[in-house]
């Protein structure tokens, strides 16, 4: 896998100076493509971000988490986890950070680790891309797809803690 | 987004009034200087892919590239605007060879050309597909597991990416179904009231 990315670099700029494209100036004009879009990003970032610290450092994420952990039980999903499950969406460096303590705790091997793994594998902050893919849109009112993504996310959540008892 | 920021915004802040007020002010800084963080990340990303994806533009390898699956991917995305399938092809793509981060710069240049359209419907199935996006080899977490001193640190990757795929199928079919039912329904609707 490490391979492919070098790889693609030196087809990509070869076969550009094969056409006689000036290498030098077409990247940086993309580069300048990329300072505009980041920098035009920053305050929804910040918004986005100041709202999901302030979420997890009210302890409204606990809370919460120990109000819907019954409900993740039955469900087959181990109630350990529903802090992870509920920070996910919200912030990659906390849940990372959180999934790190949860392999402390449990040891790598076990199966609520390997449950947080896949967990934190096969999800993404949804809250974070929703800001980065509609930041210039008009319309902000994306309700809909938000809800399907978390709906969507919280069944493969389901599968993957079945997955881990089979595999 | 805008009822999702302030419902969370002012529960999180008077839970904080409540009970730790001295820890407000800082909990905000954070959240700005993360955003300050995430910027430069994205930035120092961006800046390599967007380049290298304008030299591939320029020497009209995109345009090829995009010529394979063009074709469903219009079907799918109903549209028929070029820039837009032509990036759009290329994020599910980098997203399929787990480039995330090449991935995006496209992802968000389909979704300017889908503005010009008005093409809401083909937005919201991108940012699905985004979002629950596919991961063929969760890296980060393989190199955290190896690090704990687990004995298979890659047994977690088959499960993770049926997990992802699962959510991405999900995900899409439920927003094309209830896209496609909803105006039948809402005719339906219309038809009784008369």
């Amino acid at each position: 896998m490490q391979y492919v990315i070098p790889a693609i670099f030196v087809l990509v700029i070869l076969i550009a100076a094969v056409k006689r494209v000036n290498v030098f100036s077409s990247f940086s004009r993309g580069a300048g493509e990329a300072v505009k879009f980041v920098f035009g990003l920053l305050p929804l970032l910040a918004c986005t971000f100041i709202m999901c610290e302030l979420f997890e450092r009210s302890h409204l994420s606990d809370a919460l988490s120990r109000l819907l952990a019954p409900a993740f039980s039955l469900l087959g999903v181990p109630s350990e986890l529903s802090k992870l499950i509920l920070i996910k969406p919200f912030s990659g460096s906390g849940s990372l950070a959180y999934l790190t303590q949860i392999i402390g705790e449990y040891g790598a091997d076990s199966y609520i680790s390997r449950c947080a793994c896949v967990l934190y594998g096969s999800s993404e902050t949804v809250f974070y891309i929703s800001v980065v893919y509609f930041g210039k849109c008009k319309n902000k009112r994306r309700l809909l797809p938000i809800v399907i993504i978390l709906f969507a996310t919280f069944i493969s959540t389901i599968v993957a803690c079945l997955l881990c008892r089979i595999m | 987004m805008n009822v999702i920021f302030t419902t969370i915004l002012v529960l999180s802040a008077i839970v904080m009034l409540i009970t730790s007020p001295a820890d407000f002010l800082p909990a905000t800084l954070d959240g700005g200087m993360n955003a300050a963080k995430t910027c430069l990340t994205l930035f120092c990303i961006y800046v390599v892919w967007m380049g290298l994806s304008a030299v591939a533009e320029d020497a009209r390898i995109t345009q090829k590239c995009a010529k394979f699956l063009s074709k469903p991917c219009g079907k799918l995305f109903k549209t028929k605007n070029p820039t837009a399938i032509e990036n759009l092809t290329m994020n599910i793509s980098c997203n399929l060879l787990g480039i995330g981060g090449a991935a995006t710069p496209y992802g968000v240049k389909a979704i300017e050309a889908l503005e010009k359209d008005g093409n809401e419907f083909a937005q919201n199935l991108l940012f699905i597909i985004n979002a629950t996006s596919i991961q063929l080899i969760p890296t980060t977490v393989i190199a955290l597991r190896a690090s704990a001193g687990s004995i298979a640190p890659h047994d977690i990757a088959v499960p993770s990416l049926i997990a992802t795929a699962v959510s991405t199928v999900l995900g899409a079919a439920l927003y094309v179904l209830i896209k496609n039912f909803k105006p039948k329904a809402a005719a339906r609707r219309r038809k009784c009231s008369t």
